[in-house]
């Protein structure tokens, strides 16, 4: 049985995606401090809320540098909503903050100037496959193309390179990174633990990699 | 952002984004209830799980759960409800009814929850949206406001299950409740509640006009038609509870329905 | 053993089942109350479980196809086609009486008029709900007695038997018989029955009002808000006047062969599906002000300024007010639990009713002062005690 570690720190609920992850078959460990994230087979970096207290929170547990060295080891780790902007260097929510610098990029606000689309985005929205098409050997490896999530954010994230962008979404006339992807590192802005059956699929494909 | 030659081929067409299908379940002690204008509730045969479960493989979008007795007593048997649904429903799950504190809230999210709604103590202390937005986000505070037309037209702010009346303009605290914090408003058009007849349109169609937030339009959704009325006057979901609970509609062929309808809706 | 007021049993006890106390009163003949002092309480068994409850026990035995059978046997037998009325339906134009029009007439085909004993004071939503009644589709006798005279056996009867409501309740009783006299028509159907309520079991075995509840006997001493006939002219009060609320002559009802039915004897009567009925057959609307002040309802008991004072009066004699009767019913129709009533009790019952206090004072003529005076004389000392300045329930249900 596969065993993954959701990080706790603070700022999320754990259940959710507990369950979600227990639901595809994995056995699921809670790490409350840092070295509980050591020697982890597959890591979760899950949150909701806000860029720099999530932040705030990893460096005071002293969980930063653990999540670093495990993306090192090229094991998998994944990145939920908060826990996947946090991947990239900079955060511009209310101030700027240095994130983990896993993916090189930056979190942005989202519009709130376009008609019809409201901020926080609280909806189900398809995403798209890449143009190059690679979904295959990564977390969207079994999702089909334009497939429903659901996402709940008021910032989204910019990688700088465009081959880190795995999955994109539309927000209005904005297009936006709905999934990203750095070799061992993906991280997702929607809730698959909260995207019925579709989303389940994508956590048992993580649990594959 | 992206560069274009990366993805740009949507096949729908998205003019407002989705509209989300709600399922909103009352609850009493551990059974599902439903009544009409927020009285004279009667039970249902199972529960609320069972519901929950069949909702959700019918590709329902979200859960809202309501306690409708929790200002009387203790919440012990919601907060088992909302883990049970935890363990087979992977939707995101509102719940509210007699959330009076910080506490109650952290106690509810802990449960389960993804999101609390907030109605009596809203209006009793309006403070609790702030804290609770900032606590837990915007996204996770969702102002409940059950409305009432008057006599001269315009909507009053009801609480505790529509019983108390206030002064307060429905249109003044849904602006409010956006500057304090609040993500979402659940507005229920109390004289349109429980009777399958269609939603009141004016009073969503003034709310929506009036927030930047998503409004989820609750109470009268009997029929696809009125789902898409509502949407066509503002709404950016719609719960629906009795024609559910009943079996007057089921989710798949609501879904099928709003689709010729030119609805946009998750598949 | 302390004192008792009222008449009423000493030791106070809670049904095992509903909310109900033994100190609540079943329905009697108003007319020949002298005083509080000899108030019939409802009945109760060894067991601790209420008449009434043993009743609701019963009725899930009764088999309602074989009651259907007697309503159509009975609605075939006093059925006309000549397009005269066929039968009288007092109602208020509440949910419950727009319910049993509606089914006679189109579900059974009769020709119903309805005949409505006025409030003392109308509410707006009670004279909406009465005019949408109308609207709905069906003939009405609205029978409204002389104001002046209607004030002072008010204002009687609440200072003597502390009960302001008794004048609606003489003329309620007799207004359908006297109509049926008046037009020739033999059936009365009424709703539901007291003893669904609050009465012995035994009266609910039979389909028929007891006539003796309207007419008098012969030579039969007749009081008014305690006061005996004659002694009414000392309050400026005629004989000529009081035509209205004298009981009608067994005689003359027994020879037009009038019969008074319950509804709630042929149907499982229900006051929540009553409601459902009405919201979705008419535009009958629930209390705009929210639930009805010393309850949690809203769609019941809409139509009097006065209706909260007869729930208070009821709450300050027996300890039992408006939230009391509306969870016993409820409970009694597996609609909410006996926990959730005692809370629902604890919350709601016996608020004081101060939305039309000011205009009730003025409709009887009395201060405040005075209104206190004879509210807190009616307090027994069985059921009530003083603490710290404030009036406190010796016994709350548990």
């Amino acid at each position: 049985m596969k065993i993954v570690t959701i990080i706790d720190y603070g700022m999320s609920n754990l259940l959710s995606i507990t369950r979600a992850f227990e639901h595809v078959g994995a056995k699921v460990k809670i790490a409350e401090s840092s070295n509980e994230i050591e020697g982890s087979d597959y890591l979760v970096l899950p949150g909701v809320g806000a860029f720099p207290d999530g932040m705030k929170e990893l460096n005071s547990r002293q969980m930063v540098e653990p999540i670093r060295n495990h993306a090192k080891t090229g094991r998998p780790l994944l990145g939920v909503c908060l826990g996947m902007q946090m991947l990239l260097t900079i955060g511009h929510e209310h101030h700027t903050t240095e994130g983990l610098d896993l993916i090189k990029g930056q979190v942005l606000p989202l519009p709130k100037d376009i008609i019809g689309f409201k901020v926080p985005n609280i909806n189900w929205h398809e995403i798209k496959m890449p143009s190059d098409g690679r979904w295959q050997s990564t977390i969207l490896s079994q999702s089909k193309d334009l497939t429903d999530f659901y996402f709940v954010h008021s910032y989204y994230a910019k990688p700088d390179r465009m081959e880190d962008v795995l999955a994109t979404s539309k927000f209005g006339n904005l297009e936006f990174a709905a999934a990203v992807q750095h070799n061992n590192v993906s991280g997702t802005q929607f809730h698959p633990e909260k995207s019925g059956e579709e989303g389940l699929g994508l956590l048992s494909n993580f649990l594959k990699l | 952002m992206v560069s274009g030659d990366c993805c740009t081929k949507y096949i729908r067409i998205d003019p407002s984004g989705m509209k989300r299908v709600i399922a909103r379940l009352d609850i009493k002690g551990n059974k599902l209830v439903k009544g009409i204008h927020l009285e004279g509730w009667r039970y249902l045969p199972d529960s609320p799980n069972d519901y929950c479960n069949k909702y959700y493989l019918d590709g329902i979008d979200e859960i809202i759960y309501v306690d409708a007795v929790a200002s009387l007593y203790n919440r012990d048997s919601l907060k088992e409800i909302i883990k049970k649904t935890t363990d087979n429903v992977f939707v995101p799950l509102t719940v509210g009814g007699g959330i009076r504190t910080i506490e109650d809230a952290i106690e509810i999210l802990r449960s389960g929850a993804d999101k609390v709604a907030i109605c009596s103590q809203a209006v009793k202390t309006p403070e609790i949206i702030s804290e609770v937005a900032s606590r837990f986000g915007n996204q996770c505070m969702v102002l409940s406001i059950q409305a009432k037309k008057n006599k001269n037209g315009s909507y009053s702010v009801w609480y505790d299950v529509a019983r108390e009346k206030t002064e307060i303009d429905v249109i003044e605290w849904a602006v409010r409740g956006e500057e304090a914090g609040a993500g979402e408003i659940l507005l229920t058009g109390i004289d349109h509640e429980g009777l399958e007849k269609g939603m009141d349109l004016e009073l969503i169609k003034k709310v929506s006009e009036a927030v930047s937030i998503p409004v989820i339009a609750s109470g009268g959704c009997g029929s696809s038609t009125h789902f898409a009325d509502a949407v066509n006057s503002g709404a950016d979901a719609v719960a629906v509870a009795k024609s559910l609970h009943y079996g007057k509609m089921n989710i798949k062929s609501l879904k099928s329905e709003l689709g010729k309808l030119g609805i946009d809706i998750r598949k | 053993m302390s004192e008792t007021l009222h008449g009423l049993p000493d030791k106070v006890i809670f049904c095992k089942k509903c909310c109900i106390s033994n100190q609540r009163p079943s329905t009697k003949r108003e007319f020949s109350k002298k005083t509080t002092k000899d108030t019939e309480t409802v009945g109760f068994g060894d067991d601790g479980i209420c008449d009434t409850c043993k009743w609701f026990e019963f009725k899930k035995t009764i088999d309602w196809n074989e009651r259907e059978k007697q309503l159509q046997a009975l609605c075939d037998k006093f059925r006309r086609n000549d397009g005269t009325y066929d039968v009288i339906v007092p109602s208020s134009g509440g949910k419950d009486s727009f319910y049993v029009a509606h089914q006679l007439k189109h579900k059974y085909g009769m020709n119903p008029l309805t005949v409505t004993w006025a409030p003392h004071q109308y509410t707006q939503i009670g004279w909406d709900n009465f005019q949408s009644m109308i609207d709905a589709g069906f003939d009405n006798v609205l029978v409204t007695p002389n104001g002046q005279v209607h004030r002072v056996l008010t204002k009687l009867a609440f200072e003597n038997l502390v009960n302001p409501f008794q004048p609606f309740i003489i003329g309620q009783k007799n207004v359908a018989p006297r109509a049926a006299l008046q037009y020739g028509v033999q059936l009365i159907m009424y709703g539901e029955n007291q003893a669904e309520a609050h009465n012995k079991f035994d009266e609910n075995l039979s389909p028929l009002m007891d006539i003796s509840h309207f007419c008098k006997k012969e030579n039969e001493d007749l009081y008014f808000g305690g006061v005996h006939i004659n002694d009414l002219k000392n309050h400026g009060i005629e004989d000529k006047d009081m035509f209205l609320y004298k009981p009608l002559e067994e005689s003359d009802i027994r020879k037009a062969g009038i019969e008074v039915h319950f509804y709630s004897f042929y149907k499982n009567w229900s006051p929540q599906e009553n409601y459902y009925y009405a919201m979705e057959h008419s535009g009958f609307k629930s209390n705009p002000d929210g639930r009805s002040e010393g309850t949690y309802t809203k769609f019941a008991s809409l139509d009097d300024k006065i209706d909260g004072q007869h729930y208070y009066t009821m709450f300050i004699k027996f300890g039992q007010g408006r939230a009391m009767n509306d969870v016993n019913r409820d409970i009694r129709d597996g609609f909410i639990s006996r926990e959730e009533g005692i809370e629902l009790i604890n919350k709601y019952d016996g608020e004081f009713p101060s939305k039309y206090f000011q205009e009730v004072l003025d409709y009887m003529g009395i201060t405040a002062e005075r209104y206190w005076e004879v509210i807190d004389k009616a307090r027994s000392p069985h059921l009530w005690e003083k603490v710290d300045g404030e009036w406190r329930l010796l016994h709350k249900v548990h």
